[in-house]
């Protein structure tokens, strides 16, 4: 809708100026890694390889839809990993203690929206940086998870717990699949199409200039935090349906790949730009890029440092000068 | 286990005379192709490299034209990784995952999907806790007897009487408080260890540089101590360390559970006379015979089977005493490392 502020000569819609725009260069990465995949490796096409790929990372790609919103309000959320992990391991423990599991879930959620809460507050309403209040709780909140289960592992869940999470709700489409599409289309539908999506780009911009427009910039911080510590909690519970088990470690460093997801798609780490395209094409590419190399049997540390290369160059390539081929959208966000 | 052999061959031979009314030790033809993933804990520890050369070996000598993968996570990626390389095994139909496990039962779901797809899953150093998703666990030393290996170090090394203290790893790891406890109980039973007075036990964390520390309190606090027995890789090492740099190792010996390529200067100088442990070649070896085994189909993992892994001789699948409904291969007994064979172990 808006132009693109490029100073190419060419009209915003011309295929050409689409071209330039970070999807397009990640459209492009993607087809190319699905191209390599699928030359190279038989089982690649496969319904269940398909089902596994997205399966195995489905809790990460929950959680880097809100934290989406959190870096482009030019914030972080370090804090997610411990959450998923304290909310798995709080079930387990109220599951164990005789609670019943649909009361432990309640129960978790309300957890989840709470810890969000906490981190809410000391960056929305008490003004420290949400790097140093998110760190602490990344440290708190996992410290709790290991309280409550210490070296033991929770298993034996309810049947229909285990099955949510390991087998096909629709078919062999597992439940998280559909949990997923939902939670897209909503946080795209807020991004880009609601009044609170073009908040959380004008504060991202800048703050001080939202609050003398008369935004009340700590209500919609306070809102993306405990949505994220809501989403966090329940990819927590996704995980322990998922491995039937939890444990003081669980989604221990995700926040890490959680967040380099999101950078990767595109969304800039100073805040205020960013789409909910780029970081779904971004995990796309990350879910093909892991399933191909570990088909192809790459080990851990090469799949890491591949990653890490991906991040290095994401970051990197639109603010090189040379590559304004790719450069990114305009400033807004808001899709062209 | 030359008296196991013994018995073996000896039953064996009674078998074949009988005419093979007993189960016997079935030998396993090489040969066959099966592909096989070895998936340690992590990548980047030396044990782990060790167990895949003694898997590549056994793969080498049952000329088994399948691949031999060795796979891992890296260690912040442990979990998560390990659950990972289980899915795509199962999807690339290998014949066996050959697994070290540090997902405890939230291996189970992916394993049990492996076995669906036809995977045997084999575990080996650490097994499935539930046993859930599990063939066969390949044990590498019978943990009840690591107290009387212990025992048995310190009296040796102590010549009949003097001070012990032990330096273990955390107040609360489950391994070495029943590792301890099991020492304790040994001490307590028999009277040729009389003369052994355990003074005190503290915790270094696993920690390098607070075992050093802890371990030169222990020398400052009792001055009479003769031993400090260590039951873990890392404490064994500082102890041997701190006890090396400041001059005391004719007064305070240091035994305990050690990496022979860690201690290989410490045994060689008289600091560390002797320590054990396992070898974990041997364990990536039997554990290959077994998998190759239930993979192409010659061994069906019943208890009571009988089977012949090579180099290493008979084994015998049989419940797991610590995991009651889950099958085990136990690998025998420690490995007590001393000046004569540490060389050899270390490279």
């Amino acid at each position: 809708m808006n132009a693109p502020r490029s100073t190419s000569p060419h009209a915003s819609k011309s295929l050409f100026a689409k071209l330039r725009s970070w999807e397009a260069f990640l459209t492009f990465v993607l087809i190319l890694v699905i191209l390599v995949n699928s030359t190279l490796i038989p089982q690649y096409f496969t319904i269940s390889n398909q089902i596994n790929l997205f399966q195995l990372s489905i809790e990460k790609v929950i959680v880097a839809l809100v934290m989406t919103f959190v870096i482009i309000n030019a914030e972080i959320d370090l804090s997610v990993g411990s959450i998923m992990g304290l909310a798995a391991c709080l079930f387990g423990w109220l599951f164990q203690n005789g609670v019943s599991a649909e009361m432990a879930i309640v129960i978790v959620m309300i957890a989840g929206g709470l810890a969000g809460a906490l981190n809410g507050y000391f960056i929305a309403f008490v003004g420290l940086p949400s790097l140093v209040v998110t760190l602490a709780t990344l440290i708190g909140f996992r410290g709790l998870a290991r309280v409550l289960v210490e070296d033991r592992g929770i298993t034996d869940f309810p049947d229909w717990f285990d099955a949510l999470g390991q087998q096909g709700l629709v078919g062999p489409i597992p439940f998280s699949f559909f949990a997923f599409i939902v939670l897209f289309t909503i946080a795209f539908i807020i991004l880009h199409r609601s009044a609170f999506g073009r908040l959380t780009y004008t504060i991202g911009n800048n703050r001080e200039v939202a609050e003398f427009a008369g935004v009340n910039t700590a209500a919609v911080k306070m809102k993306i935090f405990v949505a994220s510590g809501l989403v966090a909690a329940f990819a927590g519970l996704l995980y322990a349906a998922r491995v039937g088990a939890v444990r003081g470690d669980v989604a221990l460093g995700f926040e890490l790949d959680i967040i380099t997801l999101v950078l990767l798609g595109g969304v800039s780490i100073f805040g205020g730009s960013g789409t909910m395209v780029g970081t779904l094409l971004a995990l796309l590419i990350v879910l093909n890029l892991r399933n191909g190399m570990a088909l192809m049997n790459v080990t851990g540390h090469i799949q890491t440092g591949v990653i890490g290369v991906l991040l290095i160059v994401s970051v990197v390539l639109p603010r090189l000068d040379v590559t304004r081929i790719f450069k990114s959208r305009n400033p807004r966000g808001t899709r062209q | 286990m030359k008296l196991f052999k013994t018995l073996c061959i000896a039953s064996a031979l009674m078998v074949s005379a009988s005419g093979g009314a007993m189960a016997q030790a079935i030998s396993l033809n090489g040969g066959e192709d099966v592909d096989m993933v070895l998936l340690p804990k992590f990548l980047g520890i030396l044990v782990f490299d060790q167990a895949n050369e003694g898997a590549q070996e056994a793969h080498a000598e049952l000329n088994n034209p399948g691949e031999l993968l060795f796979v891992g996570p890296t260690p912040e990626n442990s979990v998560a990784g390990q659950i990972e390389i289980m899915t795509t095994s199962a999807t690339q139909g290998q014949g066996a995952v050959m697994l070290s496990n540090n997902a405890g039962d939230q291996i189970v779901p992916s394993a049990k999907a492996a076995q669906a797809a036809g995977t045997k899953i084999v575990t080996w150093d650490s097994p499935i806790p539930s046993g859930e998703g599990e063939d066969v666990f390949v044990a590498q030393v019978d943990f009840g007897s690591i107290g009387e290996v212990m025992a048995d170090m310190a009296l040796s090394i102590l010549g009949g009487e003097g001070q012990m203290a032990i330096l273990s790893a955390t107040p609360d790891a489950a391994n070495q408080n029943a590792w301890i406890a099991s020492l304790k109980e040994v001490l307590a039973a028999d009277a040729k260890y009389s003369g052994i007075e355990l003074v005190d036990t503290v915790y270094g964390d696993d920690q390098s540089e607070v075992s050093y520390n802890r371990a030169l309190a222990l020398v400052d606090k009792y001055p009479d101590l003769g031993l400090i027995m260590s039951p873990t890789t890392v404490g064994i090492q500082a102890s041997s360390k701190a006890m090396q740099d400041e001059g005391l190792c004719d007064q305070v010996k240091v035994s305990g559970l050690g990496l022979p390529s860690e201690m290989l200067s410490y045994t060689l100088n008289g600091c560390a006379p002797e320590f054990a442990l396992w070898d974990f070649r041997d364990l990536g070896y039997l554990t290959y015979y077994t998998a190759y085994g239930m993979a192409t189909g010659q061994l069906s993992g019943e208890i009571g089977e009988t089977f012949t892994a090579g180099r290493m001789g008979d084994y015998t699948i049989e419940e797991d005493p610590g995991r009651p409904g889950s099958k085990r291969i136990l690998m025998g007994p420690f490995t007590v490392y001393t000046s004569e064979n540490v060389e050899a172990a270390a490279n």
